[in-house]
């Protein structure tokens, strides 16, 4: 095992590092290293090791600090010099023990002997999987072309080994998770300002939040940055959601708006804030393309017709709209993160940007912050070219904007499902679960049944491994070896981390790395795969000379790279080169140049909308079966407002059968005045088909199941948010 | 326009065949431009010549670069390449540039 990340470190000087971490936070100052051996003489040394790592409990991967006796890891704490984090780890990455020592843990790999889903294995030797992998890998390329195979894997340090290996291997068809999470607010930002930006919250004054829940879907460092600004900043929070969600709760005030009414609040507010003459006019004719289109277009959404679609009292988004505007710059419209909502949810981030457009807070502080500078490179290689193969991925041309990395999970599904332009018949996944994240399952079950070949790579038999023809355990986070990550941290910082293993490996468990080098020496592929990670480390970090040594020595590495005014001599990666309020591409392509309104559906009677989302304590269908995570939440529950309760005959705690067009559910009913009468709220996880996780069988209703597969029309992102449901008592 | 970007073109002028003509390209295969691109360009540029990528330029400037590829200086090492390839990687360089709606990433 490596040992690079090992540090020494007794209670004292920990706790005197949390001081200066403290201090560092609140001052700005650089940390130093931690000195391990200052304390020595008063303290005996602890009984244990401290090694540097970084979590993997979800996407945030922030620094820890693992406990190791005797080989087994007993505790995670925080990095203090972890600033993304602001020093802190989650309950969620405090439980990343139970993820490793999980007796549900995949031990060997398996080979499905039964019928696609039956759940009969047979264990079988590292070799024998290997050899099985790209045996089927080359008969799907001869057969079907290389395009014949599909790749997906999920946010992870390895995954870029996934889509190194398909494009080496010739296939175009590679999906991640994005489709089924974010990529509408990429589509919407990037089409506005040109890039993809973070929210300076900690600076800011005036903060609307419609779309996300940042004090339960944590996201650092905003999380921990809006409470900051808001207990010592005196930042006001807004927040728009159907649900009395605990940033709602929070909050200064809390609109419970009809869903799908986001973009008209927006709208109204852009009325208020022109018809006003409330912005910087001089840097809006030197930033921005399109003021005259945008004031032309906004004066038809007045605050009262808003009022009308929204439910926010029209008296209220005029006010808010001064309000905002009177703290600009450091105002926003936080962008979110997750927007797999809505058809039209490009042009509901869009409306986002743009009143952030007007507001004039880009590149400055309280604003929208362009990415810094991180200086990680990237390792090239030369992939060879597939005469055999058709022109294009199997979704291309599906979505007017899709994005060529990640695809659309459901258009590409649909596109399988038809064998349409081309045939797919293999599929290899990595750490991501579409049988639990992807609306329709039903749809993804008959995806895997037209497979000749499925090969799994995760921890646990998920259901998307409960579906595959081949399952490989790999490691976690804490026994593997990953290439160097840069993350971006708002104004907290820019920095790159890395992961060596902090204990050994446990059962056969193997890196997606090696998995992945050794089917591609089978393939004759090898030449691709001839490195190993701290080579291919090197490389990342050649343009960082000090980097490794800060990683050894902090856990992580800080670039003190701009922060603000980046754009001072920079063009906007936009047609115009500015920020586009009116977008000439759209126009283009025949689509809205600026989002025009469109009044959701209808909610037909005696049905309700299904939203979905987490809380801070689990990370979807990942961490369910997390023994310690299990604990606070053992199951997913349906919020039911009492007067539909009533109406239905349902009490607080009664099973009820949920259905939609697609599917059903049962599921506990939590009677709350927390949601609004027409909409219904479930987390996301549960109801899972795999008899392998052994904490949550018969626990909850999976959206999967329940949701339908309409998708974002600009970019193919899964809109998540477009079922109606009916709720009725269980009859027993 | 960025040092980067100047860097490039007069590395650039060193890469394309002397196919001298008037500004004819587009609506090539983006795929295989990246993979002729690779092959053709990235063999100096990064390591002996210029950083590049499709985002180091804006789209009006790749298409200026390839208006009179005669004029690019490195295409003495580019002689014998088809038209049609040329195409291909000019196609990957616009469709991928900074103001393109989905910039390429480096490598």
């Amino acid at each position: 095992m490596q040992n690079q990340n090992k540090v020494k470190l007794s209670r004292r000087d920990f706790f005197k590092a949390s001081g200066l971490a403290a201090a560092g936070i609140s001052g700005g100052g650089l940390l130093g290293g931690l000195t391990p051996a200052r304390a020595k003489g008063a303290t005996p040394p602890p009984m244990w090791e401290s090694r540097y790592s970084a979590c993997d409990m979800c996407f945030n991967k922030c620094g820890l600090i693992a406990r190791v006796e005797k080989g087994v890891v007993t505790k995670l704490d925080p990095n203090p010099k972890f600033l993304k984090s602001r020093g802190m780890l989650c309950a969620r990455g405090n439980a990343g023990i139970a993820q490793v020592y999980d007796p549900d843990r995949l031990k060997h790999p398996l080979l499905r002997k039964g019928a696609r889903g039956e759940g009969k294995w047979q264990r079988i030797p590292w070799d024998e999987a290997i050899d099985m992998a790209a045996q089927k890998m080359q008969e799907i390329r001869k057969k079907h072309s290389p395009c014949g195979h599909l790749f997906t894997a999920g946010a992870d340090l390895q995954s870029q080994f996934v889509g190194r290996f398909a494009e080496v291997y010739g296939s175009y068809n590679v999906t991640s998770h994005e489709s089924l999470c974010l990529l509408s607010g990429t589509r919407g930002f990037l089409d506005t300002f040109g890039e993809v930006p973070f929210a300076d919250l900690l600076n800011s004054k005036y903060v609307i939040m419609a779309g996300a829940n940042r004090f339960e879907a944590l996201v650092t460092p905003d999380s921990i940055d809006l409470m900051t600004a808001m207990r010592e900043n005196g930042l006001k929070l807004v927040v728009l959601d159907p649900r009395y969600t605990k940033t709602a709760a929070l909050a200064h005030e809390w609109y419970p708006i009809r869903p799908g009414t986001d973009m008209i609040f927006m709208l109204a507010l852009m009325h208020v804030i022109i018809d006003e003459k409330l912005f910087d006019r001089q840097w809006i004719e030197e930033k921005t393309y399109g003021i005259e289109q945008l004031s032309e277009h906004v004066k038809q959404y007045t605050p009262q017709y808003a009022a009308q679609e929204c439910g926010v009292p029209a008296e209220d988004i005029a006010r808010i709209a001064r309000e905002l505007a009177a703290d600009a710059p450091r105002s926003m419209v936080y962008p979110g993160r997750r927007s797999s909502d809505y058809e039209n949810s490009s042009q509901i981030r869009r409306s986002f940007a743009l009143v952030n457009g007007l507001l004039g807070n880009w590149d400055k502080p309280g604003g929208l912050l362009a990415a810094r500078a991180v200086g990680l490179k990237g390792v090239p290689y030369d992939p060879p070219w597939y005469d055999e193969n058709p022109d294009d991925r199997i979704d291309a041309h599906a979505a007017p904007a899709l994005f060529e990395h990640d695809g659309s999970f459901v258009l590409t599904r649909e596109a399988v499902l038809k064998g349409e332009p081309y045939p797919i018949k293999g599929w290899f996944i990595y750490k991501t679960n579409p049988m639990v994240n992807a609306p329709n399952r039903k749809k993804t079950i008959q995806m895997m049944e037209q497979m000749d070949f499925v090969t799994v790579v995760d921890i646990t038999m998920s259901d998307t491994a409960w579906m595959a023809d081949l399952v490989l355990p790999s490691q976690s986070y804490l026994e593997r070896q990953d290439p160097c990550s840069g993350l971006q941290g708002s104004v907290a910082c820019a920095c790159v981390i890395k992961r060596d293993p902090v204990i050994d490996p446990l059962y056969e468990s193997r890196p997606v790395f090696n998995i992945l080098k050794d089917i591609a020496g089978k393939l004759e592929l090898g030449e691709y795969f001839d490195f190993n990670i701290p080579g291919y480390r090197k490389q990342q970090l050649r343009d960082l000379p000090d980097a490794e040594a800060a990683m050894d020595r902090d856990g992580v590495y800080y670039n003190p790279s701009k922060v603000y005014g980046i754009y001072e001599d920079r063009i906007y990666k936009t047609t115009s080169h500015k920020i586009e309020l009116y977008n000439q591409r759209y126009e283009q392509m025949g689509l809205d140049p600026l989002p025009v309104y469109t009044p959701p559906q209808k909610i037909p009677e005696s049905r309700f909308r299904l939203v979905v989302g987490r809380n801070a304590y689990f990370t979807h269908g990942s961490t369910c079966n997390n023994a310690l995570l299990h604990e606070l939440t053992p199951e997913n529950v349906l919020w039911l407002n009492p007067d539909a309760a009533k109406i239905l005959g349902v009490r607080d705690g009664e099973t009820v059968e949920v259905s939609s067009s697609v599917g059903r559910g049962e599921i506990k009913a939590k009677v709350t005045e927390a949601i609004r009468k027409d909409t219904v709220f479930m987390y996301t996880g549960f109801g899972p088909l795999s008899k392998g996780l052994s904490l949550i069988q018969n626990s909850g209703a999976s959206i999967a199941a329940l949701l339908e597969d309409q998708h974002d029309a600009i970019s193919g992102n899964a809109a998540m948010h477009e079922t109606f449901v009916t709720v009725t008592r269980k009859v027993a | 326009m960025n040092r980067k970007a100047i860097t490039f073109i007069g590395a650039l002028l060193i890469t394309i065949s002397a196919v001298s003509m008037a500004f004819a390209f587009g609506g090539g295969n983006a795929r295989k431009g990246k993979f002729l691109y690779r092959k053709n360009c990235r063999s100096c540029h990064g390591k002996t010549a210029s950083d590049l990528s499709p985002a180091s330029m804006v789209q009006a400037d790749w298409k200026a670069t390839f208006e009179d590829v005669s004029k690019i200086p490195c295409n003495k090492d580019w002689q014998g390449l088809p038209e049609k390839d040329i195409n291909d990687i000019f196609t990957y360089l616009h469709d991928y540039a900074k103001d393109s709606p989905t910039p390429a990433k480096c490598s």
